[in-house]
């Protein structure tokens, strides 16, 4: 076995139920490599909520509450302001995240409150079989757009970037290294960052969308559909040409939400003491 | 100088998915018929000695089963 | 006698101060009328005792939010009024699902869909035993007066972490908008229930093995107990059970409310306790049968009201128990006969008439309703 599963997997947990060729636990060593590297396995308080990806925080040996559909961002809110020390890492996929928690994503990038949220994106819902979600390409057949898919998918680093997360980043299963430093980075940055890691499904995507469910035919995809961009501009024409642009997009500073609320309760107290003075 | 020990393929773990094969720029791993303990036909290190220690069958294994040995001065490490 | 201070205060009021002095440090909660004003109060107020109060962008984010500040080691609140309880459900199912202590108020208005928002009602009666899927238990109080909304406030804290389980106060708009005195105690008068920790280290701790009363110990995150918290049925280690493990784990915190119903149920009684003639109710409407039993004592009529505190689990021993020799039962509400259902099966006599007084519409009855309906359905 791995060493860094040997060290942080939860070995009663194990084999991961993920299909053979799942793009999960390839985050899920990515990710380990970044905590192990920075030591804060006991500062992690990660929350997921449904779906293939949301398993993933279950495996590693932490603090994990895993929960409903889509709310897994707001159960990190609470998490995070009862102790703002806590490293708090969300994962989710493209469905949980964008569909059905769509909402909460916004809200909390627009707080700007101190969180890794961590997208995995592999074009479709997977746990329930392959239906149309929405980051599936226009023209995919799946489960539920059997004629084709007709709406356009949403860009979750763009929608992130517009409600104010201040850390953005895409990477794909396969530049785990690079990867890995993204999480290093993000776990470091005080504020919202999101993730995003394009994925591969081979059971779903693969034999629905791209057309086989070999594994290696369905990292291969990955490989030539994504391409890494070191500037807006090129991250443009990349996308223009139908590819997915990978880069770290964007890291500012901006007020951190809890760290803000804390000021204020102190500011708050100490007005509340000079008048009864 | 490192040089490869071993490449461990944990056979608690492996599900045959081959993606360390489809990344290995040094053919190094190939199908085998060994099967898994979760009833998956194993790849096996069939040209150990093209290995260059990049590492990205370990990185790449999505069952974290891989793990890439290497020796330094005769003593196996990872 | 207990020090403190008589405060005149809304429902909502002393909801919000009873939170503060019950310990509670963090509450998210959605603007809806006629709850607002717990929101309103707790924002001005949790910052000056160090705790966080956030206005969420919809009522699941409110529970879920508060589930988390659970684990993370705060008492934690939300409230909410019909329509918000509806988007809440599937939280209070996970709540319950993932043990977190949880206070949950539910200031009730008209329903379905919007309803009524500024009109009261008591529709949300089984709404709040049975809303969330699947079988689960927990525990729902229902406060009369401004007094209530504080003492069963400071109560809700308490079971909520004797048994780990989201506690529903379902007040209404009546008793959440009424102004009246509140009597306040010193916070060294009242008795609070700590969360019960592992008493093993980390490497011995099972996360879901329960005490001899069926209630787990419950570790914060971060303290080294690295702990699996699934909302799936599971197994004592947190992992995904099997049919068997599923089945255990749900007995086991359906049991772990109705075994002990001995310990928090509570029915009390008005008037005459020697009458044939019997009201029941609970919430608001606790009021309303009290005046309908004073003016009834005026002119010569033995009555009694029966005051259902403890809605659920529902006190049927004692709620038959105060109906034993009842010859005439009215149960008096505000929706289309709930607690009138959960009453006829609980007593089962067939000399003994239950009877339905039910007002919707957002009017609250008036005693003189309650007299008229004995004389008219004699």
């Amino acid at each position: 076995m791995n060493p860094l599963g040997e060290k942080y997997l939860r070995k009663n947990f194990l084999p991961f139920h993920f299909c053979p060729g799942c793009g999960d636990g390839i985050i899920i060593q990515a990710f380990l490599r970044a905590v192990d590297e920075l030591g804060i396995i006991d500062d992690l308080a990660m929350t997921a909520g449904i779906g293939c990806s949301a398993w993933i925080p279950v495996y590693m040996h932490a603090d994990v509450l895993k929960i409903l559909h889509g709310r897994a961002i707001p159960a990190a809110i609470g998490l995070k302001a009862t102790k703002p020390s806590r490293k708090v890492v969300v994962f989710t996929g493209d469905g949980d995240g964008l569909a059905i928690g769509g909402n909460h994503f916004l809200h909390a990038a627009r707080r700007n409150i101190e969180m890794l949220v961590v997208v995995v994106n592999n074009q479709i819902y997977s746990m329930t079989g392959g239906q149309v979600a929405p980051s599936t390409r226009v023209g995919s057949r799946t489960q539920t757009t059997p004629y084709g898919n007709l709406e356009k998918p949403l860009d979750a680093c763009k929608v992130g970037t517009a409600c104010g997360a201040t850390f953005v980043s895409r990477w794909s299963t396969t530049h785990s290294r690079e990867l890995t430093r993204s999480f290093k980075k993000a776990l470091g940055h005080k504020g919202f960052s999101l993730i995003e890691v394009m994925s591969q499904c081979p059971v779903q995507t693969g034999r629905y969308i791209l057309g086989s469910g070999s594994p290696a035919f369905n990292l291969k995809w990955l490989k030539e559909n994504c391409q890494v961009v070191k500037s807006p501009a090129e991250h443009d024409e990349v996308e223009s040409a139908g590819k997915i642009p990978l880069g770290d997009f964007l890291q500012i500073q901006r007020p951190e939400f809890i760290e803000e609320i804390l000021k204020m309760n102190e500011r708050v107290k100490a007005e509340a003491k000079g008048g009864e003075g | 100088m490192k040089t490869l020990e071993r490449i461990d393929i944990d056979r608690r773990f492996c599900k045959g998915c081959l993606l360390c094969r489809e990344v290995c720029q040094y053919e190094v791993l190939e199908p085998g018929k060994e099967r898994s303990d979760l009833d998956h036909l194993m790849p096996w290190p069939a040209r150990p000695e093209n290995c260059k220690l990049c590492r990205l069958c370990e990185l790449n294994c999505p069952d974290m089963a891989i793990s890439v040995v290497v020796k330094e001065g005769g003593k196996g490490t990872t | 006698m207990k020090k403190g201070k008589v405060k005149v205060l809304q429902g909502n009021e002393a909801c919000a101060e009873a939170a503060i002095l019950a310990g509670c440090r963090f509450f998210s909660g959605y603007p809806i009328t006629p709850s607002t004003e717990i929101l309103e109060v707790l924002s001005r107020r949790l910052p000056l005792v160090d705790g966080i109060c956030l206005q969420t962008e919809d009522e699941i984010a409110a529970i879920v939010a508060a589930v988390g500040a659970s684990w993370g080691g705060a008492k934690a609140m939300t409230a909410t009024s019909g329509p918000g309880f509806c988007l809440m459900q599937e939280g209070i199912g996970m709540a319950v699902a993932v043990e977190s202590p949880l206070v949950l108020v539910n200031v009730q208005r008209g329903g379905p869909a919007s309803g009524q928002s500024t009109s009261t009602a008591q529709g949300d009666f089984y709404q709040a035993r049975y809303g969330s899927n699947g079988d689960y238990s927990l525990i729902v109080l229902a406060p009369s007066s401004g007094q209530e909304m504080f003492d069963h406030t400071v109560r809700a804290f308490n079971l909520a972490e004797r048994f780990r389980v989201p506690v529903i106060i379902l007040a209404d708009e009546v008793v959440g908008h009424l102004r009246e005195k509140v009597f306040i105690p010193e916070p060294e008068e009242l008795t609070l229930v700590p969360r019960k920790r592992p008493t093993v280290s980390a490497a011995k701790f099972v996360p879901f093995e329960p005490d001899k009363d069926g209630v787990p110990f419950m570790p914060d995150f971060n303290t080294g107990f690295r702990i699996p918290v699934i909302s799936q049925a599971k197994s004592l280690t947190g992992n995904r059970g099997n049919a068997k493990e599923a089945t255990e784990n749900i007995h086991r915190i359906v049991a772990k409310i109705e075994d002990h119903l001995d310990e928090f149920a509570e029915v009390s009684v008005y008037g005459d306790e020697t009458a044939e003639t019997a009201f029941v109710t609970f919430g608001s409407l606790c009021r309303v049968a009290r005046g309908a039993v004073d003016m009834g004592k005026e002119t010569g009529l033995k009555l009694k009201s029966v005051e259902v505190k403890t809605l659920w689990p529902f006190p049927d021993e004692l709620v038959a128990r105060a109906l034993s020799r009842v010859k005439r039962i009215v149960a008096a509400e505000m929706n289309l006969g709930m607690l009138a259902r959960e009453v006829s099966r609980v007593v089962r006599r067939p000399e003994t008439k239950i009877e339905l007084f039910s007002k919707i519409g957002g009017i609250y009855p008036q005693p003189q309703e309650l007299l008229r309906h004995l004389e008219e359905k004699r």
